[in-house]
């Protein structure tokens, strides 16, 4: 019994986060993309406007390289990210009956754990005197360091793929939750066996967790600028790190606006997907 | 399940279980390193050189990371109060205030939370330059009041949604005007909502290093200054704070499953469309 | 507007955007009256009754309340309570704690309440429960909670939202007399919306029957019965044969009319012209087979189905092309009688009713095709 549009006094109410938004969200977003038709000269900021940037971004293919690159790598680390978490969430959701929620929370504790502890846990793992060197060289199967693992796609990949884990656990595990078990019951009295039953049934009403998951897991992967610093050496420079250099050492921050401006713009389409075809509800804040 | 789907999933199962397993140890394999590491005096294989607490030791005599520490805690609590005002504002207003453009409303609140924060650092970073307002401890709480507020408010009205308007009518019908009504049936009702999102909040806040590291000027939270550790390489130290950081996660997250999840759940109305009482 | 009516309602309507939920309802309801709204889901049954609780506000019409005029009054300023189906029994609080709740809305002190939420838990036969918490209790129980949280104000009406509905049918014919007997013995006027008929009937003095927002009528359960307004009431309550006629006379008294090419009297005044077409209504248990003493509007029709019910035979007789059901007590059921057999049919002229064809429409089927 929902009236159309509310009196106006109850908008007060919204007066304190409207006054949020506008802080925090709006006004910076604006200031922002007012920022990238500015240019830089040395250590000022010419506010002539400009689309310079903006085409630099188009026309230089150093920066749509780099997108490239990035985007693909985030897609493979999604698609790893699925890998793991989907058989998980499947294995936690429908193969166990006791300790179901006590096994959901281990699986959702690393998403608690520092994420810069990850990423020095995962340094660790992967440097010279790192874990699997040492043991390789401690078991005598190389006598030199292995570089391959650090300073490159392939640590970034690793590592990330580490963080989004659990990111992509959560919304699947809760769309497959959702899924009626006396729907299996139902297919399996109907004669279908466990994979039939997985892919006319759980497959797709637990896509839009899938997506959901997928869709988390791409836009971290993406956005990300830390990792990429940390363990990505000269070959892992991502999108992201390009962006963060404009307002270190580059100093250039109407690039770096206008370059934050269209991972903004990739973001929210992409997020945009997500409430069309994944989950709305559940998303990694539910209980 | 009925023993049909249990029957359905018997050999296949096994595969899936060991390879559940298996991410399940590449899962938590990295953090029980760090732990190990933080005892290991040496910076190689623990196991060959015993344990020390020598890195511990040198931890609670590092006066800068002490400091920064006070300072995580602090913009932690100062951004989880902001935010849970805000929020809880704000999640009254949705749930209750019908108006056109709400969906868009909605997204706009949630963006800091979802967005990469590297968009989120620059776009504050940019504004707080515009206003001529220098990086310091303001400006990093404004950084995690941005993102810790759309999560109070996500988590409220999912528990005010949950609680339905009955509570309210029923109140309202018994005499109490809208302020009473708030004071002794709403809120109350939303109290564990409220614990379990600040502490979530709280957590956020206290790894968060994206934003903060764009926000921050001498003042420094521990993720942050941790991260100049790591400039100068994996000192041990860096092991073993990241340990205590592990413990204090894990700490935070009991509190927190006990306050959200199937607890708060003793609150729901237990659907009774379909279902028949007995006496 | 006379002072001893409970709640006048003056032509209420209620529009929610281009719907209306509510149309006109005009009632005045004594003090003491047990009143109830029944109709199917969506008849606006529930909204009228908040709309009296408060929690809505009428479009159109005012709503008096003991004889003051409370339509833009809010819900926490008028003297009514509500039993919500749902029973809304606050679950953090404790049983006491709860119906408490009213009284220290108005300021009353504990020591003052405590007598008063004594006798009320007396009142619903649950003393001794004041200290458990909603959880722990039994729906059963926790309606008469609800129920004893809403009278402790002691307020001028009480109005109750279906609820009944949750309980399994034993119980539930159990929980009317209840509250039948609580409405007698303090006295207190109730408004009552559910949508099953046999528990307005059973419980009240007069019902509203509602569909898409109009009372087609409002009466007590006897006239509603025996003489319905229109063919959705006649529908609604009890068991109805339909058939289509056609009139050949009527002088306003008596009413002639055509069935499967026989006569049918009707000792009813119908407001319908020679020729028109009308819908023939007769209650089944009214339908006799083989009567032993004369009855008019006698004829003879093939039984196409019997079924044992238990207390009773229901038998379907072919008459042409309509189909009368015939609900006969199973202690006067003809017992030679067998599938296929030719039966004489008869009813009285006055269980006759007609409406006109047109509402047909709004009658309540009960078949497979209607599913």
């Amino acid at each position: 019994m929902k009236r159309r549009t509310s009196k106006p006094r109850q908008f007060i109410k919204g007066i304190p986060i409207a006054v949020w938004m506008l802080a925090l969200v709006v006004v910076p977003l604006m200031f922002t993309f007012l920022m990238s038709f500015y240019s830089s000269s040395g250590l000022m900021i010419d506010t002539t406007l400009t689309l310079e940037n903006y085409r630099l971004f188009f026309t230089d293919p150093l920066y749509a390289r780099i997108l490239f690159k990035s985007i693909r790598l985030a897609l493979v680390i999604s698609v790893l990210s699925i890998a793991a978490a989907f058989p998980l969430a499947y294995m936690v959701s429908f193969k166990i009956r006791r300790g179901r929620n006590m096994l959901f929370m281990l699986c959702i504790i690393p998403l608690w754990v520092s994420y810069l502890v990850r990423i020095i846990a995962w340094r660790t793992i992967l440097g010279n005197r790192g874990v699997i060197n040492s043991a390789l060289m401690a078991i005598g199967v190389i006598k030199e360091p292995l570089t391959f693992f650090l300073y490159n796609q392939f640590a970034i990949a690793i590592t990330l793929t580490y963080i989004c884990i659990p990111f992509v656990f959560i919304p699947v595990y809760t769309a497959l939750e959702k899924i009626p078990r006396n729907l299996l019951d139902a297919s399996s009295d109907l004669g279908a066996n466990e994979l039939r039953a997985f892919v006319n049934v759980v497959l797709p009403l637990g896509l839009p967790g899938l997506i959901t998951g997928f869709i988390f897991s791409f836009i971290i992967a993406l956005g990300d600028y830390i990792i990429p610093l940390q363990l990505g050496g000269t070959q892992g420079i991502m999108f992201g790190n390009l962006v963060w250099s404009q307002f270190g050492f580059a100093f250039n921050w109407p690039l770096g606006a206008a370059l934050g401006f269209i991972l903004f713009a990739i973001a929210v389409t992409i997020l945009g997907l997500t409430s069309k075809f994944g989950t709305t509800e559940g998303g990694f804040l539910s209980e | 399940m009925s023993s049909k789907s249990r029957a359905a999933g018997g050999g296949r199962g096994t595969w899936l279980k060991i390879y559940g397993t298996l991410i399940f140890v590449f899962l938590y394999f990295p953090m029980i390193i760090v732990l190990l590491f933080s005892f290991s005096p040496t910076r190689t294989i623990v196991g060959l050189s015993g344990l020390t607490l020598k890195w511990y030791q040198e931890l609670f005599q590092d006066t800068g990371l002490l400091t920064a520490f006070w300072h995580t805690v602090l913009v932690g609590l100062c951004a989880v109060a902001i935010a849970t005002v805000f929020g809880t504002a704000g999640a009254f207003f949705v749930t209750r205030v019908e108006f056109p453009g709400k969906g868009v409303f909605r997204a706009l609140v949630m963006l800091p939370f979802l967005l990469p924060g590297i968009i989120m650092g620059l776009t504050l970073l940019i504004f707080f330059r515009n206003l001529n307002v220098p990086l310091s401890m303001f400006t990093i709480l404004m950084g995690h009041v941005s993102f810790t507020t759309p999560l109070v408010m996500f988590q409220v009205s999912s528990r005010l949604l949950r609680m339905g308007p009955t509570y309210r009518w029923a109140a309202m019908d018994l005499g109490a005007n809208p302020v009473q009504t708030f004071w002794h049936v709403t809120l109350p009702m939303i109290r564990t909502a409220l614990i379990g999102a600040g502490l979530l909040a709280f957590t956020v806040s206290f790894d968060e290093i994206v934003i903060s590291y764009f926000l921050t000027g001498t003042w420094m939270t521990l993720p942050v200054y941790i991260y100049g550790m790591l400039r100068f390489g994996l000192s041990p130290k860096v092991y073993a704070i990241s340990t205590i950081i592990l413990l204090l996660s894990l700490v935070l997250i009991t509190f927190m499953a006990r306050y959200t999840g199937r607890s708060a759940e003793t609150y729901r109305v237990r659907d009774r469309r379909g279902k028949r009482d007995a006496a | 507007m006379k002072p001893d009516n409970a709640i006048d309602l003056v032509g209420v309507t209620k529009k929610f955007d281009e719907v209306t939920a509510v149309r006109e309802f005009s009632t005045e309801i004594k003090k003491g009256e047990f009143f109830s709204l029944l109709g199917p889901s969506g008849c606006g049954k529930t909204t009228t009754l908040r709309m009296i609780a408060g929690l809505e506000v009428p479009t159109e019409g005012r709503i008096l309340l003991e004889g003051s005029d409370v339509s833009s009054t809010p819900a926490y300023r008028r003297n009514v309570n509500t039993v919500f189906q749902d029973y809304a029994l606050f679950p953090h609080m404790s049983v006491r704690k709860n119906i408490y709740f009213p009284l220290k809305m108005k300021r009353i002190s504990r020591s003052e309440a405590e007598p008063r939420i004594e006798r009320v838990l007396r009142l619903v036969n649950m003393e001794g429960f004041a200290n458990r918490l909603p959880q722990q209790l039994s729906g059963g129980q926790r309606q008469r909670i609800a129920l004893a949280r809403s009278l402790v104000n002691e307020p001028a009406a009480l109005l109750l939202d279906e609820p009944l509905g949750a309980l399994d049918f034993k119980l539930r014919v159990a929980m009317q007399k209840v509250l039948k007997d609580i409405q007698r013995n303090v006295g207190i006027t109730f408004i009552y919306v559910t949508h099953d008929q046999s528990e307005a009937m059973t419980m009240s003095d007069r019902i509203a029957v509602m569909k898409d927002g109009l009372a087609h009528q409002i009466a007590s359960p006897d006239e509603i019965y025996n003489n319905p307004a229109t063919a959705f009431v006649a529908s609604f309550i009890g068991d109805m044969n339909f058939v289509h006629g056609t009139v050949r006379d009527n002088d306003g008294k008596t009413c002639l009319l055509d069935v499967e090419g026989r006569k049918v009297t009707a000792n009813r005044a119908v407001d319908l012209g020679k020729g028109a077409e009308a819908l023939v209504c007769i209650r089944t248990e009214r339908v006799q087979i083989n009567p032993q003493r004369s009855v008019e509007n006698r004829g003879s029709a093939t039984l196409s189905r019997i079924v044992y019910r238990g207390t009773d035979y229901e038998a379907t007789c072919r008459i042409g092309q309509s189909e009368i059901r015939a609900v006969v007590q199973a202690v006067a059921w003809p017992t030679e009688l067998r599938l296929g057999d030719t039966v004489d049919v008869a009813w009285s002229a006055e269980d006759v009713i007609v409406f006109p064809r047109e509402e047909e429409a709004d009658v309540i089927k009960y078949s497979a095709e209607a599913v």
